[in-house]
């Protein structure tokens, strides 16, 4: 039986104005934003003697020189490691602990909720100098000098008030109704949680995951300080392997190969997730 | 199926704001009761605390002679159906229906089975492997249904289900539900601010105003009997007019004063029950649809003069506001004997009011003292 009334035709939508200085606009922004790197790139291939010549040279032979020195001679796939490690734990944990706050001030009303939620902001505003000297006490106290434990710990702690913040919002934007209806229908809160809540929050927690993975990765004044040759990560490794007397420029360009390929592979595997992540609450009601 | 008996349910929110107080009523076995009244009466209120999503702060609710008051809402087996957000976006239509049974572990087949059951009563059959968000609001809310009545619960509770949906599909899913509760016989418990679902779905209506009941009545008693101002003024469209009154007496007839005119009464009507002080304050209460226009010529006790006010064409009748001395009148003629009277702004009109359908309500508390005069047998 057919329901001509029940079912709603949509007109299509406007077509799209398309400007051609939109475009002009977009290529000088790439461009000025992507020759530096391409440039610091470039370094990276070149031997010792082209990249320190007077002359900058945008033809020249290739070399893995500065790479062979950097993975064979100084071992630097170690710290590439220690940052893995690092930087995925202490996403996992502060992902994990920040949903569950963050749920918590997005649906509960609990006294001092408003003073939890700005002493939260607050920590992010904090410059981490600030803190150096007690941490670096604390951690040699505490005997987490130069481990990774210690510094995901750190991270964690870090980077909780940013997952709160960001989360406590995509969460307030999925109505509470959904997780109520997954319980009139017999689910526990937790079943509904995870059932309901969780799959509809999927977008945003990634797109929030991705950005702390990033910072986690890059963060580089406490590994510098509260890492030695156990727990190295890779920025403060990169200074410490191209910056000595003089700066061998081609081997910070072959490190900043190292540091930055798998974060574009990263993005660029998921970068249709991060958008919609980050568009989430904008485009849903 | 079961039957629902709430007691003295109270709840009070943060800040002492007391959303519901001593709010007491049952609902039998296969019954539609209705939660009627104005936003903010503590209708939802009421339905998210027999759910199990609010805790109560004082009462009791039993589901099926059971006192389920402190159980959790997935223990209560009830299954509800809000406005909107019934649906879960992330899941097709069919996971939508399949899911409380998936959460009774239920098998593959006998969900297959009762989903194709009810989508074929609900007609959603070519709908089931859609999203949400490709469903029109009328297959939408026709979908959050299916997922109500897909398993057995105790008691259906409804939130304004069809209240976001345009006038025309409004109209149109009243009578399916009309039918699927025919179909289904199922407890029912549905929440509207809007009397017209009320009145034709309900075969009792529980009126809410402002946290406490006003009255609970099936639709057609409620509308020729109502307890109080407040359930005369809230059912009937055009509203029912209310004018300030006092009862006098003189020669052993009692009139009652509207504008210049003194209406006489019937002496039984006045002296039967509570007493009627000349002295004391009253609003009267008339339906528009009770009160006639009066040829401009015609004299008589019963005939009430004024003016023109405004007038509101409604293509088969004709809204008359007709201002007299205490206030507006309205009154309901259909459009052939609309016309045959003034309808310019500030012309003089006179009506006649019936004294068979004069309701009197306390000026001040609004019980009401006198029930109109008309037996239920005679009319309509």
């Amino acid at each position: 039986m057919a329901h001509p009334d029940t079912s709603i035709v949509s007109p299509d939508a406007p077509p799209v104005q398309r400007n051609w200085w939109v475009y002009l606009v977009l290529a000088a922004v790439c461009v000025i934003n992507f020759l530096p790197y391409l440039w610091m790139v470039m370094t990276g291939f070149m031997d010792n003697a082209t990249a320190t010549g007077q002359s900058p040279q945008w033809v020249f032979t290739p070399s893995v020189e500065a790479f062979r020195f950097l993975i064979f001679e100084k071992g630097i796939m170690e710290n590439f490691l220690n940052s893995l490690v690092v930087s995925l734990a202490s996403t996992f944990f502060s992902v994990t602990f920040g949903m569950f706050c963050a749920y918590a001030i997005a649906r509960y009303d609990f006294g001092g909720r408003d003073d939890v939620s700005f002493w939260v902001l607050t920590n992010r505003m904090m410059p981490p100098v600030a803190v150096l000297i007690p941490i670096f006490v604390t951690f040699q106290t505490m005997k987490l000098l130069d481990t990774l434990v210690g510094l995901i710990i750190l991270y964690t702690a870090m980077q909780l008030p940013f997952v709160v913040w960001m989360l406590t919002g995509y969460f307030r934007d999925i109505p509470r109704r959904y997780e109520e209806s997954a319980m009139v229908d017999g689910d526990t809160w937790f079943q509904a949680f995870r059932k309901v809540t969780l799959p509809l929050m999927a977008p945003s927690i990634s797109a929030t995951a991705i950005f702390v993975m990033i910072l986690s990765w890059n963060e580089f004044a406490f590994a510098t300080f509260l890492t030695s040759t156990e727990a190295k990560t890779l920025p403060p490794a990169i200074m410490a392997y191209s910056i000595g007397a003089n700066i061998s420029w081609n081997v910070l360009g072959a490190a900043v190969v190292l540091v930055t390929a798998p974060l574009i592979l990263f993005v660029l595997v998921l970068q249709r997730q991060l958008i919609s992540g980050l568009s989430q609450g904008v485009i849903r009601k | 199926m079961a039957e629902l008996l709430i007691e003295n349910l109270s709840k009070s929110f943060k800040g002492a704001i007391s959303a519901l107080s001593g709010i007491s009523f049952g609902v039998a076995d296969r019954e539609a009761v209705f939660l009627l009244g104005p936003s903010g009466a503590g209708k939802t209120t009421t339905l998210r605390l027999i759910a199990g999503l609010e805790r109560p702060s004082e009462g009791s609710i039993r589901i099926g002679g059971r006192d389920v008051t402190r159980w959790t809402p997935g223990e209560r087996n009830l299954a509800m159906v809000y406005d909107r957000h019934s649906l879960f976006p992330h899941l097709s239509v069919f996971e939508n229906l399949a899911y409380p049974l998936r959460v009774r572990k239920m098998s593959e087949a006998e969900i297959f089975a009762r989903i194709a059951a009810v989508a074929e009563t609900l007609q959603v059959e070519r709908l089931l492997d859609r999203y949400p968000s490709q469903l029109s609001g009328g297959q939408m809310q026709r979908v959050a249904i299916g997922r109500a009545l897909v398993r057995e619960a105790s008691v259906y509770l409804l939130d304004e289900p069809i209240s976001h949906l345009d006038a025309k599909l409004r109209a149109k899913m009243r009578v399916e539900f009309k039918r699927l509760q025919r179909d289904f016989r199922a407890t029912m418990l549905y929440v509207s601010h809007d009397q017209l679902e009320a009145m034709t779905m309900a075969d009792r209506i529980v009126l809410i105003n402002r946290g406490r009941i006003e009255q609970i009545a099936p639709p057609q008693r409620l509308f020729d009997r109502p307890d109080t101002l407040f359930a005369a003024t809230f059912i009937g469209e055009p509203a029912m007019n209310t004018v300030p009154a006092r009862i006098s007496e003189d020669g052993g007839i009692f009139r009652l004063g509207i504008g210049s005119s003194r209406i006489p009464l019937d002496g039984e009507w006045v002296r039967s029950g509570t007493a009627i002080s000349p002295s004391a304050d009253y609003v009267a209460g008339i339906r528009p649809q009770h009160v006639a226009l009066a040829a401009p010529g015609e004299a008589g006790d019963d005939i009430v003069r004024g003016r023109v006010f405004a007038v509101e064409t409604l293509g088969s009748r004709i809204i008359f506001d007709i201002e007299v001395e205490g206030g507006v009148f309205r009154v309901v003629a259909t459009v052939d004997v609309g016309r045959l009277h003034p309808r310019d702004i500030g012309a003089p009109i006179a009506f006649r009011v019936d004294p068979d359908f004069i309701y009197l309500f306390e000026a001040d508390g609004g019980r009401t003292v006198r029930q109109a005069r008309f037996s239920e047998a005679v009319v309509h």
